[in-house]
């Protein structure tokens, strides 16, 4: 059953290899993000005459940001197709393969994130290094950071299903998609790390799950510790598994819903 | 006179057709200003720990993102269809704004309305009104600068939709390059050395976007505002001579389509 699932991730992933030529313009976002923030966090710690700021010295907010942006930039737009095929009425064709549809498009989104992820990861070591001029990091950085990240990646894949699905009740799921990715900007830690944070907004942010998207990995890159990575990896399998309870309850509202009028 | 009753009927039947499906236009409107909302709450955090970026402080930086929200949001709901001119040329869809009598280029531009614009439209104009002091004074001067970001905006969208005139197939290099002039347009321009920032005033005109509007809100000089005036003119005029050359190589894609 496993294998359908692989090799439907397969075929995504040699789709995106396919068109390679538009993954390299999408790189370029990574390039843009990084000019402007090494230069924003330069200034910052220039004007202000710091070294370090809870504990990040500028290279390691940079190296931060640039493995942050990793993860987000290879995450998922499933909600993309899914809303659209159900706006369409064409969600009504792929149910009659024989896999079942959220698991379907959580392996497409997967294949789909696998290629961008490493472009990404190339583009950003190439960037911050030329924008730093030091490597920080470590190889059980490097490591902790892959495991984190494919888990993070596999959590914005069920939160962009849960997005899409919506579809069957609301018209429009753009703005939905829009609120959850700038919550992975802000408390998810994609732009500033949690510890610049108040404490009040670190303990909330801590509890829910974008975290687990953007600075779990990011920071088990730049600071490697195994107890907060086993913190962190513990977390994304919860969220993995309530968001999977979650999607399951949701495919059920769904197939009740669904009405198919012939074609 | 012709034009503007184009571009107004457009704007009405645009407006009318997105209210068709109202749950979705509030729902999106809605949700583009929570987003707004969102970003500057990156600057709060920022300036919780540096209180001033070269001069720049977080009442700067809301009167910046009020007016690129402002212009961006009259650009795109006015001339939606500039970020699909690339598209437009290499699906030979151009032919439908050709044969008609009104000005190809003004036509296309208005014949779509982003319904998410209206969103950040009134997201820069409620956070000038209402978080600003004396912003009810400085309207009219906030009206024209967020009206001249849009039109440089729109402006730009033309000239990178354009290659495709030239280059073909240019879709994400003509969005990546918007992208480039809204993402750098939100940042204050003093914080690029050099290269960088000679670039957001030349190729990539973010500065004219976002700090110099900013700057000349918080801090008037009549010849910043003559030379902005005078940037928005020359660069809706190479829009429009650009838009026009590319016309000369243009082929047609033969394609039928029926538009409602």
């Amino acid at each position: 059953m496993l294998t359908r699932y692989l090799f439907v991730a397969r075929v995504a992933a040699r789709r995106q290899w396919f068109y390679r030529r538009e993954l390299f313009w999408r790189s370029i976002s990574m390039i843009l993000f990084m000019v402007v923030f090494i230069a924003l966090w330069k200034t910052a710690y220039q004007v202000s005459g710091r070294s370090e700021l809870a504990g990040y010295s500028l290279a390691q907010v940079i190296w931060y940001l640039g493995m942050a942006e990793t993860v987000m930039l290879s995450t998922s737009r499933s909600f993309v197709e899914i809303s659209e095929a159900v706006k369409s009425g064409s969600v009504a064709y792929e149910l009659a393969r024989p896999l079942s549809y959220p698991l379907l498009q959580l392996a497409r989104s997967l294949g789909n994130s696998a290629p961008r992820f490493l472009l990404n990861l190339m583009v950003a070591l190439l960037v911050v290094l030329l924008g730093t001029g030091q490597l920080v990091g470590s190889v059980p950085g490097l490591l902790a950071f892959l495991l984190t990240a494919g888990l993070a990646l596999l959590l914005d894949a069920l939160f962009a299903v849960l997005i899409g699905l919506l579809a069957f009740w609301i018209e429009e799921v753009m703005p939905v998609y829009l609120i959850y990715q700038k919550l992975l900007f802000s408390i998810g830690g994609l732009f500033l790390p949690l510890e610049i944070f108040p404490l009040w907004l670190q303990r909330a942010a801590k509890w829910l799950p974008f975290q687990l998207i953007a600075y779990t990995p990011a920071r088990a890159y730049v600071a490697f510790d195994v107890g907060e990575l086993v913190r962190g990896v513990m977390g994304q399998l919860v969220y993995i598994g309530v968001l999977s309870g979650v999607l399951w309850l949701l495919w059920r509202l769904v197939q009740r819903r669904l009405v198919v009028h012939g074609g | 006179m012709k034009i503007w009753r184009l571009i107004s009927g457009y704007v009405r039947h645009n407006f009318m057709a997105g209210m068709a499906y109202r749950g979705a236009f509030f729902l999106q409107i809605f949700g583009m200003m929570i987003n707004n909302l969102m970003l500057l709450f990156f600057w709060n955090m920022m300036f919780l720990s540096f209180p001033t970026l070269n001069g720049w402080e977080l009442q700067d930086i809301i009167v910046l993102y009020s007016i690129v929200a402002v212009g961006f949001g009259f650009s795109v709901v006015i001339f939606g269809n500039a970020s699909r001119l690339a598209s437009l040329i290499t699906s030979g869809e151009l032919d439908y704004y050709l044969a008609l009598p009104a000005d190809p280029l003004v036509h296309l531009l208005v014949s779509r309305m982003s319904l998410s614009g209206w969103g950040d439209f009134f997201f820069g104009l409620l956070l000038y009104l209402f978080v600003l002091p004396s912003a009810w004074r400085n309207l009219p001067l906030f009206l024209l600068l967020s009206l001249l970001a849009g039109l440089i905006s729109t402006a730009f969208a033309v000239l990178t939709g354009s290659l495709a005139f030239w280059l073909g197939e240019s879709e994400q290099l003509a969005a990546q390059l918007r992208m480039a002039l809204l993402n750098f347009s939100l940042y204050p321009v003093d914080i690029f050395s050099g290269g960088v920032r000679l670039l957001l005033y030349t190729i990539i005109p973010a500065a004219f976007v976002g700090s110099v509007p900013a700057k000349l809100l918080t801090d008037f000089d009549i010849w910043w505002l003559a030379g902005l005036i005078l940037v928005t003119a020359l660069m809706g005029g190479l829009a429009s001579w650009v838009f026009r050359l590319g016309l000369r190589r243009y082929e047609s894609g033969n394609l039928v389509t029926v538009r409602g």
